[in-house]
């Protein structure tokens, strides 16, 4: 990062530190610039694969057919009870917990009801198409998050789209380069043959590629040592979160750590990706306890941990949460939930209009349920994410986000 | 006499030369574009295989490399040490009913133990070791084995094919055609069918018309499912047909697989179809679908209903019922239909027939895939030129893809310099070209196989249709250039299980006369035919001077004064004393060189 815009940074806040009278003009207008053009919005993606059950995250608890569909599963507020009372009609799952003071601070918004218009209930469609942002075209070769980067500027930085998986995720398939890593500890020449042989080969290939007369390969060798210097420099494996923040020692709380460490340094971040897995619960879903329970909490604490990590950068992040789909009203015969339609979305940001659940819900008797037995779709999640891209990401053409497309944002960023 | 017959014969001997080259290809014009013919059999060695071994170019250069083409393109070269190492993958004997019996997906695993009692259904929990310990009684009860296993021999018996394979230029297009009709072995029962999928649609097909592969990858069960159009009926199919569980499936048509076919499989993008092609195209393919399969230990009752009803009297009602497919008849939308503005009214199955044979030789189909083959074989923006020549053929044989592959091959454009080294390997052809380099003994595929993915490319794990994009930039990023390099070192290394090699072997167990020959002989075993003067030069201080990699560490560890990632034991510990040691991380650093990235 040795470009003129860590310079000037790195020199005018120095001069600054010292308390050195008299700042030239310029370096004030370069700090002044610095805010508002080259610090990032970042875009935190958690994606909860397995369809999370809405319906219990977020209970609609007065409804009475819910409870009587789920004598089993059914959860409400009160003496003795244990669901968090948002606002009279819905409930957080008590192992949200951590959500509640967001939700309080106005900081978390609640999409419920949200979902893909293409009726699918296979998870790999769903996901698939959730992601690629085409609800009813499986060939898209590209992900939304990918097509939101391309809109984006240009930048020099190689940590703009990050996934904290092995793989690309579909959201990140595309032109646009991006970068999976599990875990940054990995990112690097590392062989279990030794570290001294791992340095004298880190400098033969990094000579190699550099005289290669390959361009792809001599560019994006520079960019792999630039990048693999800067990983070791903010050495992940010692890193100490700010505020008293615990991580849960989950994949989804490592990920979201070194998200967090990503955000904080300042190397250009502008999109995040992690997974959460584990919500397809057939089985014996739980209450207060259970498959779901753990899933929330891991959830909700690594999320909550983060939040609190990055205080600092507050102002530029959004995190956000999706999910395939949701899960049947009704429970099944082995007190779990089948494959449904809707579920719901968390929000979280300073800039994000929060302390509400953002819904468009009827009552849910039979016959406002889709094919009798689910909460249908009535928040397109396109609504929602297209919101964010244009609003936070600063998006300006996000046609191309969503090209089958037309409808309204839904209104829930400053 | 004497002297007569040896005239005779040898008269006999010359026509018949004459008689054969003239009935095989011209020469490669690789002279033309100024390759010697060593140089030119590297090239399309490295194109044509998956990885260049000590002895290739020679044994081409002997046979001659247009008769080595021609040879390959047969591929009936009878492979014995592929046979046997194959031996224990008991899948690839099975038909598809057989696999689902045999595999079991994880869910229907669980779904057997709830029903045997062997776990309770109010108290499933996600305790994996104890559903392992289930699983495990399950499979000694009903002699079945997780779908798990399945994966694993799919995967593991694609590596040894690609490493070990007699007749590679059927295995790399195996490759080449599985990704251009991709399926996702990700997606539900999928799993089970990929394997007869590669096996039955694919590799036969390889070489042949591009029309049989069409026909063949419809209607495999596994594209019937990964794209949906086993689900597919007439619009007003809400009611008829036995109901499905919960009404999960929904009814009606489904437009995926016809838009596919025609963007991905034959037309492209630009190839001038439109919406209403798409809907009418899913249309003819109503009533496309998977007979019904039998799980083991469960009834089925569309398949015992099939059975009753009988094969003749199905057949009499317009039903199909060929191998897995299934043309059910009772699901086809009538009525007259038009597709790029041809009408389709034959009714039934014969609809589909000309469809897809209508679409497998269009104009626009020609040239999408001869791109596609010329983009895999000769460069990521392959000459419009060439292209069109290889389009000519395509048309006037009826897509003969041999046909196709001769005339690229024939072409100066496949030898000249906007091809010659011009291909970055994918992941896979990255690992098993250093694999067969070394001449190593892979006995247990799979931590390569998990190395492959961890460079970027998890096979039979491509999500979207598309198939894996074949573009250098899509391989070569920051986020795997390391890992490559890592692999290098981790192989050479010998830190990669279950595979054996022999590194002085490599040289006939030759002393090297000096630490310069050496790297010379093992650049010019892993880049044959290729200049190496710089990466050779680059290396040898590694080898003259044995306290280079100390003072390595020394340097970083100045450089860097606050920084712990080199912790202080690692200087004296691990340095690296020993001949062997650095002979291997020579060659590490050759596999993982920019040079070997490339094809």
């Amino acid at each position: 990062m040795n470009n003129r815009r860590g310079f000037l940074k790195g020199g005018s806040l120095a001069l600054i530190a010292l308390g050195m009278g008299g700042v030239p003009n310029f370096v004030k207008a370069a700090v002044a610039q610095q805010k508002t053009t080259s610090r990032k919005k970042v875009l935190v993606c958690i994606f909860q694969r397995g369809a999370m059950d809405g319906l219990m995250a977020v209970s609609p608890y007065t409804d009475p057919y819910l409870k009587k569909s789920r004598p089993g599963i059914f959860m409400e507020p009160g003496v003795g009870k244990s669901l968090i009372d948002l606002n009279g009609k819905f409930g957080l799952h008590p192992s949200f917990k951590s959500f509640e003071n967001l939700y309080k601070s106005s900081k978390l918004a609640i999409i419920h009801g949200m979902g893909s218009p293409n009726k699918t209930r296979s998870h790999f469609d769903a996901q698939d198409y959730m992601e690629s942002g085409t609800p009813f075209k499986k060939g898209t070769d590209s992900g939304w998050l990918n097509r939101a980067l391309v809109q984006k500027k240009q930048s020099d930085s190689v940590f703009q789209g990050v996934s904290l998986t092995s793989s690309l995720p579909r959201s990140f398939y595309g032109e646009y380069p991006c970068l999976a890593v599990s875990n940054f500890n990995d990112f690097r020449i590392s062989t279990k043959a030794g570290k001294a042989l791992n340095v004298s080969a880190a400098t033969s290939f990094e000579e190699l590629y550099d005289i290669t007369a390959n361009e792809l390969q001599k560019q994006t060798s520079r960019e792999s040592f630039e990048a693999k210097r800067m990983v070791e420099k903010l050495n992940f494996k010692n890193y100490n979160p700010a505020n008293g923040a615990v991580y849960p020692g989950s994949p989804l709380g490592n990920s979201l750590k070194q998200i967090a460490q990503l955000i904080k340094s300042d190397v250009g971040l502008e999109i995040a990706f992690a997974e959460s897995t584990g919500w397809d619960t057939h089985f014996n879903q739980g209450t207060e306890a259970g498959i779901f329970a753990r899933n929330a909490d891991d959830l909700s604490r690594s999320v909550t941990a983060m939040w609190h990590d990055i205080a600092n950068f507050q102002d530029d992040v959004v995190i956000m949460t999706m999910t395939e789909f949701g899960r049947t009203v009704k429970q099944n015969g082995t007190n779990g939930t089948d494959h449904g339609r809707a579920s719901c979305s968390f929000i979280i940001g300073n800039d994000v209009s929060g302390g509400k659940v953002y819904e468009k819900m009827k009552d849910l008797s039979i016959e406002n349920l889709e094919d009798g037995r689910d909460l249908p779709v009535t928040i397109d999640f396109r609504e929602v994410f297209n919101e964010v891209a244009f609003k936070h990401l600063k998006v300006t053409d996000t046609s191309k986000l969503f090209p089958e497309w037309g409808g309204k944002n839904l209104p829930f960023i400053v | 006499m004497k002297h007569t017959s040896i005239l005779v014969i040898s008269f006999l001997m010359l026509s018949a030369t004459a008689f054969f080259s003239q009935k095989t290809t011209d020469k490669f014009p690789y002279k033309d574009a100024g390759l010697t013919e060593r140089q030119a059999a590297e090239h399309l060695l490295s194109r044509f295989t998956f990885g260049v071994r000590q002895g290739d170019i020679d044994a081409a250069v002997n046979m001659g490399l247009e008769k080595w083409f021609s040879q390959q393109l047969q591929g009936n070269i009878s492979d014995q040490d592929v046979d046997k190492r194959l031996e224990s993958y008991t899948a690839l004997r099975m038909s598809n009913q057989q696999i689902v019996e045999q595999f079991p997906l994880g869910a229907q695993l669980r779904n057997r133990a709830i029903k045997d009692g062997l776990i309770d259904k109010n108290n499933v929990g996600d305790d994996k070791s104890k559903l392992n310990e289930v699983y495990k009684q399950l499979s000694a009860k009903y002699g079945i084995q997780h779908a798990k296993e399945l994966e694993r021999q799919t995967v593991n018996q694609k590596v040894i094919r690609a490493i070990y394979s007699k007749n590679q230029l059927h295995e790399v297009l195996t490759d080449f055609w599985f990704n251009h009709f991709n399926v996702f072995m990700g997606k539900n029962q999928s799993t089970q069918f990929v394997m007869a999928y590669e096996r039955d649609a694919i590799r036969p097909n390889v070489t042949n018309k591009f029309k049989d592969l069409l026909m063949a990858t419809t209607r495999s069960p596994a594209m019937l499912t990964y794209l949906d159009n086993f689900l597919s009926s007439k619009e007003d199919d809400f009611e008829s047909g036995p109901k499905m569980k919960n009404n999960k499936r929904p009814k009606g048509l489904n437009e995926n697989y016809a838009r596919e076919i025609m963007e991905l499989h034959t037309l492209g993008v630009d190839g001038g179809y439109t919406q209403a092609d798409v809907l009418n195209a899913a249309k003819i393919l109503t009533g496309w679908t998977i007979y019904p399969m039998r799980r083991k230990g469960e009834e089925n009752k569309i398949a015992n209903l099939l059975d009753k009803i009988g094969e003749d009297r199905l057949a009499s009602r317009g039903f199909i019922h060929e191998g897995d497919f299934l043309f059910a008849s009772t699901r086809h939308e009538s009525g007259t239909k038009m597709v790029l503005g041809k009408v389709y009214d034959q009714g039934g199955y014969a609809e589909g027939v000309a469809l897809l044979n209508d679409l497998a030789s269009h104009a626009s189909t020609a040239q999408f895939i001869c791109k596609k083959i010329a983009t895999r074989f000769v460069s990521d923006e392959p000459d419009q030129k060439l292209v069109n020549i290889m389009t000519k053929t395509f048309t006037e044989t009826d897509g003969d893809i041999s046909k196709v592959l001769l005339t690229m091959v024939s072409s100066l454009e496949f030898w000249n310099g906007n091809s010659l080294r011009q291909k970055t390997k994918s992941p896979f052809e990255y690992a098993i070209s250093a694999v067969r380099s070394l001449n190593a003994d892979v006995k247990f595929p799979m931590p390569l196989a998990n190395w492959i993915t961890k460079m970027g490319q998890k096979v039979y794990y491509y999500q979207a249709p598309t198939g894996f994009p074949d573009k250098g930039q899509y391989w070569i990023n920051t986020g795997s250039l390391l890992n490559r390099m890592n692999f290098g070192l981790d192989l050479a290394g010998r830190k990669i299980g279950g595979i054996q090699f022999d590194i002085e072997g490599l040289l006939d167990h030759k002393e090297p006369e000096s630490a310069r020959d050496a790297i010379d002989k093992y650049a010019h075993i892993m880049l044959p035919e290729r200049n190496t003067e710089s990466t050779v030069s680059r290396l040898m201080p590694l080898v003259s001077d044995p306290d280079f990699s100390e003072k390595v560490v020394k340097a970083n560890k100045n450089n860097k004064n606050n920084n712990d990632y080199i912790e202080e034991d690692a200087i004296t510990t691990d340095l690296m004393t020993q001949n062997n040691q650095t002979l291997a991380q020579v060659i590490g650093i050759l596999i993982g060189s920019p040079e070997f990235q490339r094809k």
